[in-house]
């Protein structure tokens, strides 16, 4: 189980100068100003639970898991593992935890992958069966033979990140750490990773914290979410909540005549939010409410569009959306 | 926790990468050579200029340096990752996953490399010995043959202690590479008999920086009998035992400063 | 451009206490090694023929211990290796894409941020260091104090032959830098362009050491420029003549290497391109 407490993290970060005569100043001036990256932060994560953790950028995810991780300090409060605070009893919370960063990889760049592989085996002491057994159960799931004889350095990054994957879970770790797995692939891989959490967590228990930038691997994988906005908490709860309060948005961006008049062209049969700015349109609308295919008719049709691109609503318009519903509140 | 074989593992893989940069273990290996080439040069030339140095000839201040390379070759077999550690990986970040592993760190970064380029300094260094030895009257006795032993490996262990000290310096200063390399720097001024030197620098050379401790009183020892060699080898086991102590001391204080780039 | 520039000039990084402390023991254990060399020298003059006096080579030992001094002091101010670690940085993280199409500026950086880092370190140490350890020697008779107006062409003269070492040392920084493109290693690299250096610069040991033969040629290697020479022209041990000569030698081979590297560079990208990064 996880439990954070209070944990707070401040940076010192010195006030450089510009140029020249203000990097010699830096030589001799002492000014710091305190960056808060997480502030106050509580929440608890029970076992076998797959929890989102989700924010804008720079909004302190990062910070919280490396604190979780056990490789940053906490400046106040604290987190508990089983509890056990990580960063104090680092070589004994290690075997229970994986890791994967998505910028950097734990596997070793120039040899094959199953090179690594073998050495994590000795580093987690994995006994023979185990590791036999674990593999296998890798490989099924995450395609893993097509480039094991491969070194790491010539995988693309689906693959790598399928690699960093196995890498992670190859000592049964109690909790997976999952920092932005899956950013930067295609749909596919996307969904062979998804795929392989949700194995990993039906069959072994884990606990999983995953941030991520994209709601589909929300969607797909977390029963729970927490936000987090500029360092402090702003939702911790079911993923139903939120999508029953905001239901499923959509936006469709429209490229149009810049000389269309929206006033005058008909308007659209349903609750949806339009806006037109030179020859871009915007249309937000609620697909659980509206079909999405009378509103691409409307597009193209009425609004005469040439091009269109469909996004789902976006972590960022989550977050505004929480934010503003926390102002009405008070 | 079985770390031999654990040891055994990460050199085997530490092999294989390098097995794949065959064209920078080449240029490095040559590179090497050829900057002991220089120095040895650079020490003949000023010796042309001289009968003898303070009393040394021109063989045993080769033997001095041929000598000297040994425990260096030793401590480079594998210690070498540490240099890294100094230049780059605090620095960059990159040590984050040492921290995740239920490995000491330490441990880790002894088992990230291990350096071939060792033994081609050892052989340098044995054959420069061998050449100048046979100009050399020596004062051989069971004890001498046992300080030489003593002097190469534990050494060995003083250089490799004063690198992780150093080293761990990053923690602090984020690149404590350039501190490692003066530091190291001062092999080279030890690779003579320390009677060149005034007394505040033998001092230092034997007590602070101790190169001198297992380079210069050793093979004066050998050469000609100067000091008793069971004290010597004592003396040796001592410091290095002791600057050990230190070194793991040191880098465990200063491994708690470490801490994850923030975003 | 002012950004990474030696170990003291980080001081982004670090806190002030922490990056005195770090400086502190890094000049001590400069000095330290100065003194070291010093000694050494003087065993050597002491154990030589005809005594502590003798002229070796052209030196007497306060000359030498002179040389001595000024050749830790200049290589510490005037050179640093960044061009290379940059290049190779470049390379292992694919950035060199970037300047594929640009290759003027690609060199151009490397040039400011030679000259850069030098006058930083020259204005911080090096003016001090020299004017200090100057006096001192000339106070204590190991420096004979010529007419002022000797002492200030020679000077001028200096200054030029700094600048010019730093051009120099950067070009060649450059095309070991460049290199990397071929074995994709950067230590092993730097070491070499290192040990070059220092051996054929008059570092380790003057030039008027090497054996007969090696020394007319190591006299017209690149390297004498970097560091003896400009040294030799402020203890005013060459003549104006010998002075113009030397550094129109540098200045001829800045521009024979400038020329030896943008072909390196062209057959380099033509490599790189080819393998796809």
């Amino acid at each position: 189980m996880i439990e954070l407490i209070n944990l707070t993290k401040e940076f010192k970060k010195p006030i450089r100068g510009k140029g020249l005569s203000g990097m010699i100043k830096t030589l001799f001036s002492r000014k710091y100003e305190v960056i808060e990256a997480v502030k106050d932060v509580s929440f608890k994560i029970n076992e076998g639970e797959i929890v989102g953790y989700i924010g804008s950028n720079g909004a302190g995810k990062s910070t919280t898991i490396k604190m979780m991780c056990g490789i940053l300090n906490p400046t106040r409060g604290k987190v508990l593992i089983d509890g056990v605070e990580p960063y104090q009893k680092r070589k004994q919370i290690a075997s229970k935890i994986g890791v994967v960063f998505g910028q950097k990889t734990q596997l070793w760049w120039d040899i094959p992958l199953i090179e690594s592989f073998k050495v994590l085996k000795e580093i987690y002491q994995i006994s023979d069966k185990d590791y036999q057994e674990r593999l296998q159960f890798l490989f099924d799931v995450l395609s893993l033979d097509k480039f094991l004889s491969q070194p790491v350095r010539t995988l693309s990054l689906g693959q790598r990140m399928r690699a960093d994957l196995a890498a992670s879970l190859l000592h049964n770790p109690e909790i997976l750490f999952l920092d932005e797995p899956t950013i930067g692939l295609d749909v596919l891989a996307k969904q062979k990773i998804r795929e392989a959490i949700k194995a990993m967590n039906a069959k072994y228990k884990t606990t999983v914290i995953l941030t991520t930038h994209d709601m589909n691997d929300i969607e797909n994988l977390c029963s729970k979410v927490i936000m987090i906005e500029k360092g402090s908490i702003i939702y911790d709860g079911p993923l139903m909540k939120i999508k029953h309060k905001f239901g499923n948005i959509k936006t469709l961006v429209l490229s149009v005549n810049p000389d269309l008049d929206i006033g005058s062209v008909a308007k659209f049969d349903g609750d949806i939010d339009i806006k037109k700015e030179e020859d871009r349109v915007d249309i937000r609308f609620n697909a659980d409410k509206i079909k999405l295919e009378s509103v691409i008719n409307y597009a193209f049709s009425v609004l005469k569009a040439t091009d269109m691109k469909v996004s789902d609503i976006s972590i960022e318009d989550v977050v505004k959306k929480i934010l503003s519903e926390q102002e009405k509140g008070k | 926790m079985n770390y031999i074989k654990l040891y055994f593992t990460c050199i085997k893989r530490s092999m294989i990468s390098r097995l794949e940069y065959k064209k920078d273990t080449f240029v490095a290996l040559f590179s090497f050579l050829f900057s002991n080439l220089c120095a040895l040069l650079s020490i003949f030339f000023i010796l042309q200029t001289i009968p003898a140095l303070e009393g040394y000839s021109l063989w045993e201040v080769g033997f001095f340096y041929g000598f000297s390379m040994i425990p260096i070759s030793l401590d480079h077999l594998f210690s070498d990752e540490f240099w890294l550690v100094a230049y780059r990986r605090v620095k960059e970040g990159d040590m984050d996953m040492y921290f995740l592993r239920p490995v000491p760190v330490m441990f880790q970064v002894f088992a990230e490399t291990f350096q071939p380029e060792g033994f081609g300094e050892m052989i340098l260094g044995t054959a420069l010995i061998v050449a100048c030895s046979f100009n050399i009257t020596f004062s051989v006795s069971v004890g001498t043959i046992i300080m030489i032993v003593v002097a190469s490996v534990f050494g060995a262990m003083i250089i490799t202690s004063l690198k992780i000290i150093f080293s761990s310096f990053a923690f602090i200063f984020k690149d404590s590479g350039p501190l490692l390399q003066i530091i190291y720097n001062f092999t080279n001024y030890a690779k003579y008999p320390l009677k060149i030197y005034p007394k505040f620098l033998r001092l230092i050379l034997i007590f602070i920086l101790p190169f001198g401790l297992f380079i210069s009183l050793p093979v004066d020892t050998l050469i000609n009998g100067t000091y008793n060699p069971c004290w010597i080898s004592l003396a040796i086991i001592g410091g290095s035992i002791a600057f050990f102590f230190l070194a793991v001391l040191i880098w465990s204080i200063c491994i708690k400063k470490y801490e994850s780039t923030g975003s | 451009m002012f950004k990474r520039y030696k170990p003291f000039l980080r001081a982004s990084a670090m806190d002030l206490a922490v990056y005195r402390f770090n400086l502190i023991i890094w000049l001590l254990v400069t000095v330290l090694q100065m003194v070291c060399m010093v000694f050494l020298w003087f065993s050597v003059y002491r154990s030589s023929a005809g005594g502590i006096n003798t002229i070796i080579n052209g030196f007497n030992y306060k000359e030498m211990i002179v040389y001595t001094v000024f050749t830790t002091i200049f290589t510490f101010v005037t050179f640093n290796n960044e061009t290379l670690w940059l290049i190779y940085s470049d390379i292992r993280k694919g950035t060199i894409g970037n300047y594929l199409i640009k290759p003027i500026s690609y060199r151009g950086k490397f040039i400011a941020g030679a000259i850069g880092g030098y006058l930083i370190m020259t204005l911080m140490f090096g003016l001090p260091l020299f004017a200090i350890s100057y006096t001192v020697f000339g106070l204590i008779g190991f420096i004979t104090i010529p007419t002022w107006y000797d002492l200030v062409f020679h000077i001028l003269l200096f200054l030029v032959a700094q600048f010019l070492a730093v051009l120099l040392n950067d070009t060649i920084t450059y095309i070991f830098g460049l290199f990397c493109f071929y074995t994709s290693s950067g230590w092993g690299l730097n070491s070499l362009r290192a040990t070059l250096t220092s051996f054929f610069s008059g570092t380790l040991l003057p030039l008027a050491f090497f054996p007969p033969v090696f020394k007319d040629i190591v006299n017209w290697m690149p390297f004498a420029g970097l560091s003896q020479n400009p040294i030799l022209i402020l203890l005013l041990k060459y003549d104006y003549l010998s002075c113009l000569k030397v550094l129109g030698l540098s200045i001829a081979w800045i521009i024979v290497l400038e020329l030896l590297a943008k072909l390196i560079f062209h057959n380099g990208i033509k490599k790189v391109t080819v393998q796809g990064g």
